[in-house]
């Protein structure tokens, strides 16, 4: 039987076998030396109440608990492999920290992952975060992640016939608000020009750019084109101050 | 041990306070979360940080937090840390708090030089790091501190990740040190290069819990008066787990609900108002909205908003309502109820979030502030029930508003439209900024987003 004599019995895939040894020690040593892994990882009694009470757990092949044991036992070529696809099960939703009774985080320990999957730009992730351009597109430009314009009724056909009601006339509703919220319906609030190039600054300083650019060539240019022109309109601006 | 010094222990600089006595009974923790108050005095006094103080001026409110410890919420002078989820998508959560609040006559600041908290972004992507997620937050904060206003945050994620974002601070200098240099480019530092933390990371649905008795008054005086009855209500908490789960140790918790074995926010001020929360089986459950779940991976979130929560609440409850306190709970569960229908799985129930219920409850226009119509769940049942049984009318007032003004602008007719406004019941007050001065947009010239 391939995979691990208990627990994560999913095979090993043939992409992970190939890779250099040293290659997938590397990965799992970046994973670690982020600075929150000692905080998110004490000790395991293999209890699996994190997984008894993950949501993900009741929906996919995935289990906290296994995330922790992998770790502990230094299983590098099994975490490699989780890296690829199985960490994008987790929903983020920390119950499993509030519950586990040495206070790991295994939401924590995937998301140190994740990012780690990110900046080492693995296909699988590259194809995993495909669908979630528009928010990099949103957050990286603009400084918000979400606006009423996103939720285009075709793209939530299960979200009912309501849904096309709500478009309908987006701009004069959001007028009609009598506070000054949601006005803008490309942004969820008017975002000082000022302010979105703080963010680009942040964006460029931490590294997050680089990190975009090799996910997705294409969505990057285009981002740094927006980036770029505001950047250059806020100059001119500062300039006739 | 859960609690630093112990109960009755004050910290030299009165950042950390316990009562006397346990005001519930306590499990043993172990936390450590507590420490850092105390950590944040030392930094203070060596000079790296700056305390952004909460002071009388904030009228503050002590509630405890689980470890029994005391939570000072600030409940006036507040700078607005909008949520792009809730303006967004749900408009009706921040217009609720900027109704209750000019009810109040409390003073505000809401204005532009604001980001997201970028956290639901890296939830959902990892596309981001702890340098960048702090140097954001840092950034928000030190806007608030230099507008003399204190941050209150309006989003749970934005919450979680701010509170997270300040334990890793405090306790790790190579984050300081990291993050030191980017905010000194942004002029983001104060003027003798230290950085700016606020006393407490402030949720609104605290800010909701803190003055949950005036808004009972408010009901008693003006919503009841309009016809406006909630005792028969049954609403089923939800407790997002941003606020609750994520930094466990600094959210509230009262002896009077669940006799602090459960997070208090949202519970008390229904419990105030005297509307009947009902409990059931899977309250500890997430909704299902799993960040890129939502977007990417949505048969899991509607198959488990519906199966683990819509039709437990449903069937075992029968609650009229769902009750939430932050941004994507509410929209995953008013969105997908009706696609349940499909597999013989619908499960009607209203949903909205506390201070939406709140200000229903006190008269607050279901449409116009409530922003109803947006809301894709069967919320109609809970007006009748609520006694808003004129919310055809109140809707049709609403539509006649935004056609007119939607026909105004297809015409051109500028100065009409600035005409109707004048009249049109604006609230103030209205959107001060911090400058004072107009500023150009970072999107007026971004065409309308198309995929
Ligand atoms: S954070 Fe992830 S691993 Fe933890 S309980 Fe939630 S879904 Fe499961
Ligand atoms: S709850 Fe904690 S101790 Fe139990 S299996 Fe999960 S990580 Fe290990």
């Amino acid at each position: 039987m391939e995979g691990h004599i208990y627990g994560y019995n999913l095979p090993i895939s043939e992409k992970t076998k190939v890779v250099p040894w040293e290659e997938k020690v590397r990965v799992v040593e970046e994973v670690k030396a982020d600075f929150r892994y000692k905080e998110y990882i004490y000790g395991c009694l293999n209890c699996g109440v994190c997984t008894a009470s993950c949501p993900s757990n009741r929906f996919f092949d995935y289990s906290p608990r296994e995330i922790v044991q992998r770790f502990l036992e230094d299983d590098v070529e099994v975490l490699y492999d989780m890296m690829h696809e199985y960490i994008w099960a987790c929903s983020q939703c920390f119950t499993c920290w509030i519950r586990c009774p040495f206070v790991n985080n295994p939401g924590g320990l995937v998301a140190i992952m994740r990012e780690v999957a990110v900046r080492n730009a693995f296909e699988a992730t590259k194809d995993l975060l495909k669908p979630y351009g528009r928010v990099l597109l949103k957050v990286m430009t603009t400084g918000n992640q979400l606006s009423a314009d996103m939720l285009q009724p075709d793209f939530f056909p299960d979200w009912g016939p309501k849904m096309a009601d709500n478009m309908e006339n987006l701009r004069a509703k959001r007028l009609a608000i009598p506070f000054d919220v949601g006005k803008s319906v490309k942004t969820a609030w008017e975002v000082s020009l000022e302010t979105a190039v703080e963010m680009y600054t942040i964006w460029r300083e931490t590294g997050i750019f680089e990190m975009l650019e090799k996910l997705d060539p294409n969505l990057y240019n285009v981002i740094m084109d927006i980036v770029e022109e505001n950047e250059e309109r806020y100059q001119e601006l500062t300039e006739e101050d | 041990m859960a609690h630093g010094g112990g109960f009755g222990h004050n910290s030299p600089g009165g950042l950390l306070r316990y009562p006397e006595k346990e005001p519930f009974a306590l499990k043993e923790y172990n936390s450590h979360y507590d420490h850092i108050f105390e950590l944040m005095e030392e930094l203070e006094h060596k000079g790296e940080i700056l305390i952004h103080r909460i002071t009388p001026e904030h009228k503050p409110v002590e509630v405890f937090t689980r470890t029994g410890r005391i939570k000072t919420i600030p409940t006036n002078k507040l700078w607005h840390h909008k949520s792009c989820g809730q303006c967004g998508n749900i408009p009706g959560y921040p217009a609720a708090i900027f109704w209750f609040m000019n009810k109040f006559g409390l003073d505000y600041l809401n204005e532009p030089h604001q980001t997201s908290c970028t956290a639901w972004n890296y939830h959902g992507s990892g596309t981001s790091n702890p340098v960048a997620l702090a140097a954001v937050w840092l950034r928000n904060m030190h806007q608030a501190w230099k507008t003399g206003y204190y941050p209150l945050i309006h989003c749970g994620t934005s919450f979680g990740s701010y509170k997270e974002t300040r334990e890793q601070l405090i306790f790790n200098k190579e984050l300081r040190d990291a993050v030191r240099p980017i905010l000194k480019k942004l002029g983001r530092l104060t003027e003798d290069g230290r950085i700016v933390i606020p006393q407490e990371v402030v949720h609104y649905s605290e800010w909701v819990h803190a003055v949950r008795y005036q808004i009972a008054k408010l009901y008693e005086s003006e919503g009841k008066s309009k016809g406006i009855d909630i005792s028969s209500v049954r609403v089923a908490i939800h407790n997002a787990c941003h606020t609750y789960k994520m930094i466990a140790d600094d959210y509230p918790y009262d002896p009077e609900v669940f006799e602090g074995q459960r997070p208090a926010a949202s519970t008390a001020v229904v419990q105030a108002l005297g509307a009947q929360v009902v409990d059931y089986s899977t309250w500890f459950d997430c909704c299902g909205f799993g960040f890129r779940h939502i977007l990417t991976e949505r048969e899991f979130t509607r198959s488990f908003a519906i199966q683990r929560k819509l039709k437990v609440i449903y069937e075992e409850v029968k609650a009229d309502l769902i009750v939430t306190h932050d941004t994507g709970c509410t929209t995953t569960f008013e969105k997908n109820q009706w696609i349940g229908k499909a597999h013989g799985m619908y499960y009607p129930v209203a949903v909205m979030s506390d201070v939406m219920f709140a200000a229903l409850a006190c008269g607050a226009h279901p449409f116009k502030i409530i922003q109803l119509y947006w809301n894709c769940s069967s919320y109609e049942p809970l007006l009748e029930k609520m006694g808003i049984t004129n919310w055809r009318e109140l809707k049709k007032e609403w539509e006649d508003a935004v056609n007119h003004i939607a026909q105004l602008e297809k015409a051109g007719k500028y100065d009409e439209l600035m005409e109707f406004f004048k009249e049109y019941d604006l609230y103030e007050p209205y959107s001060k900024t911090a400058s004072g001065k107009p500023k150009a947009s970072a999107t007026a010239n971004i065409p309308l987003f198309k995929s």
